[in-house]
């Protein structure tokens, strides 16, 4: 059985069944960004592994509670690997910093190797489209919306974090997120 | 709802989780009670879905994969792309006149139920009569448009499985319904789809079908494999409801 021709749901049909396979397939096609999601957040590779980890172990048993009405796969698999993140960076208690470096990334002229070869295209071609669409922000956008995203700081720490108003950084939000709706939904 | 008190500039925070926990509660207590709200913040909530792809990407370690496998004591088979050559070609079954019957009764069955159940399942989930179960199969990615029910008995130990608009096959091959438990594939039924892409057939195993987790339905050389061998074109799983 070919399971690389499964899409997303049939696989997570399958998990419900215990069918090992199809765990493996999941994993093939998302531990690069579950992996990369998790690290951009908590910033530590070990920890990132241990997330990953999590977030496969939780799919593999909680499988039977996935709604495909409510959201894709792919959603729902980013929105666990998120939510855990962040409650680990929570947990640690450190205080809200500004980021090092960009956690977004420019988009590529052209698909790279590694893209090239990946079986769905699809995806490869999605992410193009996000990045692109992310990288026409603001400076000043793009930086708040990155602390909210990745980090999960609320406005007022991320005008703590930036030193701004906080009238400020929920008008950067606002905008940077409606622009991105209107290229990516509308 | 008065329009002042919509919640729309707080949605694009509220979809990324960085309102205050006071103005989220406000904003969740108003998205109760206003569709309008609910509808826009869906759209916002799709591009904050959207944004982890953005994200500098980095490749876990190859061993995480082992890790994973091992933690959860699962076996991690390694599937070889290969294993269709080892097909076993039967002798294609003959159907006797007795077998012929039955398949007709089976299809007549069928052509009211897969209305009968569509309908039911619109309804309510707990309209079952006679306690019967009834679960939906659904195409796959090569398939789509293919859909099916799976009808078993109240006490299980009977069903039947009807498809529709499944690819009339060539005469050396057979649609196959697996029943799957634990990994584990049981041959359930094998069966064919007349030019309109419909067909039925009884589903028998060896254990009780309601103990089975899911299903598959794969094409399968006729006369069937011992194990799934060729494209899935049909999945479900049998949770009770
Ligand atoms: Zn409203």
């Amino acid at each position: 059985m070919d399971y690389s021709k499964l899409d997303d749901e049939v696989l997570i049909r399958l998990i419900v069944a215990d069918n090992a396979d199809s765990l493996s397939e999941l994993y093939d096609r998302y531990n690069r960004l579950v992996f990369s999601l998790a690290l951009n957040i908590v910033g530590n590779p070990g920890t990132a592994e241990e997330i990953t980890l999590d977030v496969f172990t939780q799919i593999w048993e909680k499988a039977g509670t996935y709604q495909p009405e409510k959201a894709k796969v792919s959603t729902w698999m980013t929105t666990i690997t998120r939510n855990r993140s962040i409650d680990v960076l929570r947990r640690r208690k450190s205080r809200p910093e500004r980021l090092s470096a960009d956690l977004f990334q420019l988009p590529s002229d052209h698909l790279s190797q590694d893209e090239n070869l990946e079986d769905n295209a699809q995806a490869a071609l999605q992410r193009e489209r996000v990045r692109e669409a992310v990288a026409q922000l603001p400076e000043d956008q793009r930086e708040a919306l990155q602390l909210a995203f990745f980090k999960g700081y609320t406005h007022r720490q991320i005008a703590d974090v930036l030193d701004l108003p906080l009238g400020t950084v929920k008008t950067r939000i606002r905008l940077a997120m409606g622009k991105l709706r209107k290229i990516l939904v509308d | 709802m008065i329009d002042d008190k919509h919640v729309i500039d707080q949605l694009p925070a509220y979809a990324l989780g960085s309102l205050d926990d006071e103005e989220a509660v406000q904003v969740s207590d108003h998205l109760s009670v206003c569709s309008e709200c609910r509808s826009e913040l869906e759209t916002y909530q799709t591009v904050a879905a959207q944004l982890a792809l953005a994200g500098v990407e980095s490749n876990p370690p190859p061993s995480l994969k082992n890790n994973l496998f091992d933690q959860l004591q699962i076996p991690q088979t390694t599937k070889s792309r290969d294993e269709g050559k080892e097909r076993r070609w039967l002798v294609p079954r003959v159907l006797t006149v007795w077998s012929m019957v039955s398949l007709l009764l089976i299809l007549a069955l069928a052509v009211g139920s897969i209305f009968m159940w569509q309908r039911i399942n619109q309804l309510e989930q707990s309209a079952r009569p006679g306690g019967m179960y009834s679960f939906a199969l659904i195409g796959t990615e090569i398939l789509p448009q293919a859909a099916g029910y799976l009808i078993v008995g109240a006490d299980g130990r009977n069903g039947a499985v009807i498809v529709d608009k499944l690819p009339l096959l060539d005469a050396d091959k057979e649609y196959q319904l697996w029943l799957i438990r634990e990994g584990e594939f049981t041959s359930g039924a094998l069966l064919a789809v007349d030019e309109m892409g419909y067909g039925g057939r009884r589903v028998s195993a060896p254990d009780n079908l309601l103990t089975y987790s899911a299903v598959s339905m794969t094409v399968e050389p006729a006369g069937g494999s011992p194990n799934p061998t060729g494209e899935v074109v049909l999945v479900g799983t049998l949770t009770n409801p």
